[in-house]
Formats: structure tokens, sequence, C-alpha cells
């Protein structure tokens, strides 16, 4: 059975936004400093809805945001 | 690493319903000191000192944790949905449990209530216990 796993970059990005931090970027997409933090972990995959208003943050495409992994 | 408001606002949550109820039980058991005027006014003062000390509890996290205070999100959303799942098959479990009891060894209405609060208890300790885990470990 397949199985995967989503890695990001959003902490280069953010340093690379002018070390926007994880509250900055929090408020923009409308969700707790907390989640981000989850995120940046990869101990929570957003929804889609988040995932897209994250990378429209960072002026990115959202594969430059997210990337899936498979694993076999 | 810090607590947030939430996870605080659970701790909180968790300790008074543990204590309060933990004492209660332990009276029902004879283990701990009961007060006067019997079983329906035992229940009703620790339901009364329950909401007393979880509103005085709440308000001191709350003051404590003002700046961090948000909304919730999606992910404190989809936490709260599992950990309720978990929960209602801790209730649910206990329930078919007491049901069982109840027919076969012919339970007093004092047992079966008692028994039946446990499992209440229990299945609200569980949705905390299950918001802890995956707000700690992710989800």
């Amino acid at each position: 059975m397949m199985s995967g796993r989503i890695h990001n970059n959003i902490r280069t990005l953010r340093f690379h936004r002018g070390e926007m931090t994880q509250q900055q970027l929090a408020e923009r997409i409308g969700v707790t400093r907390q989640t981000v933090m989850a995120i940046e972990a990869g101990k929570y995959s957003p929804s889609l809805e988040v995932a897209f208003k994250m990378a429209r943050a960072f002026g990115v495409p959202l594969e430059e945001v997210f990337r899936y992994e498979e694993s076999v | 690493m810090s607590l947030s408001y939430r996870e605080k606002s659970i701790w909180g949550s968790l300790a008074v319903t543990t204590g309060v109820f933990g004492y209660y039980f332990a009276t029902v058991l004879g283990l701990a000191h009961t007060f006067p005027g019997g079983d329906l006014a035992r229940l009703i003062s620790a339901v009364f000192v329950l909401v007393v000390i979880q509103v005085g509890t709440q308000i001191v996290i709350a003051l404590d944790s003002e700046p961090d205070i948000q909304r919730p999100d999606e992910r404190d959303q989809l936490i709260a949905s599992k950990a309720y799942r978990n929960a209602y098959f801790a209730l649910a479990s206990g329930a078919f449990l007491l049901i069982m009891y109840a027919i076969v060894f012919q339970m007093r209405p004092f047992m079966t209530v008692n028994l039946m609060l446990f499992f209440m208890v229990l299945s609200e300790i569980v949705k905390s216990l299950s918001q802890l885990f995956y707000y700690e470990r992710g989800v």
C-alpha cells in the first residue's frame, strides 16, 4: 500500500519574506499561531483552503510551499 | 514548550473534573468523608462545586493567557471532533456495560445512577486526554 508524507518550506519562505513571524503568517491566513507551528513541524496537514491562502501570502505557487512524497 | 491557552484550559478542566468527581466517587464508595443530606444532596453538591471551581479556574486561565486567546480554527475543530469521537466510544462502551451489569446483577438504582455518572465523567476525561494528545503529537 502506497503512503505519503507532506513536506513544507514554510520556515524558509517566512525567512525570505522579511523574516515574517509565525504570528504574522497566522493572521494573514486566518489560523492560530499554534496551527502554523504545527504545520511547519509536520504535525498537521492544513485544508486546501489554508494551503492556498498560505501560498498566496508568500506569493508563490502551492508546489513551492508544500510537496508530497510517496513511499512504498 | 509553553502551553497554548486552549491546552491550559483543557488541563484546568481535566484537573477540576478529576478532583471533584474523584472525591465524589470516593464518598460513594465510603473511602472519604461524606456530607449529611443523603445521596441526592451529595450529587447536587458535587455538581455545584464542579461548576463554581470550573468557572473560577477558566477565568484565571483566561486572564493569564489573554494575549494568546484566539477563535478556534480548523485544527482546533478537527482535534475537538476526534476527541468527541473517542469520548463517544468510551460513553457507549460504558452504557453497554452498565446495561449488562444492571440486567445480570439486578443493581439498585443508586448504583446504576452512579455507574452511569462514572462513565459520563470517564468519557469527559477521555475527551480531554485525547485533545491534549492530539495537540502534542499532531493530528
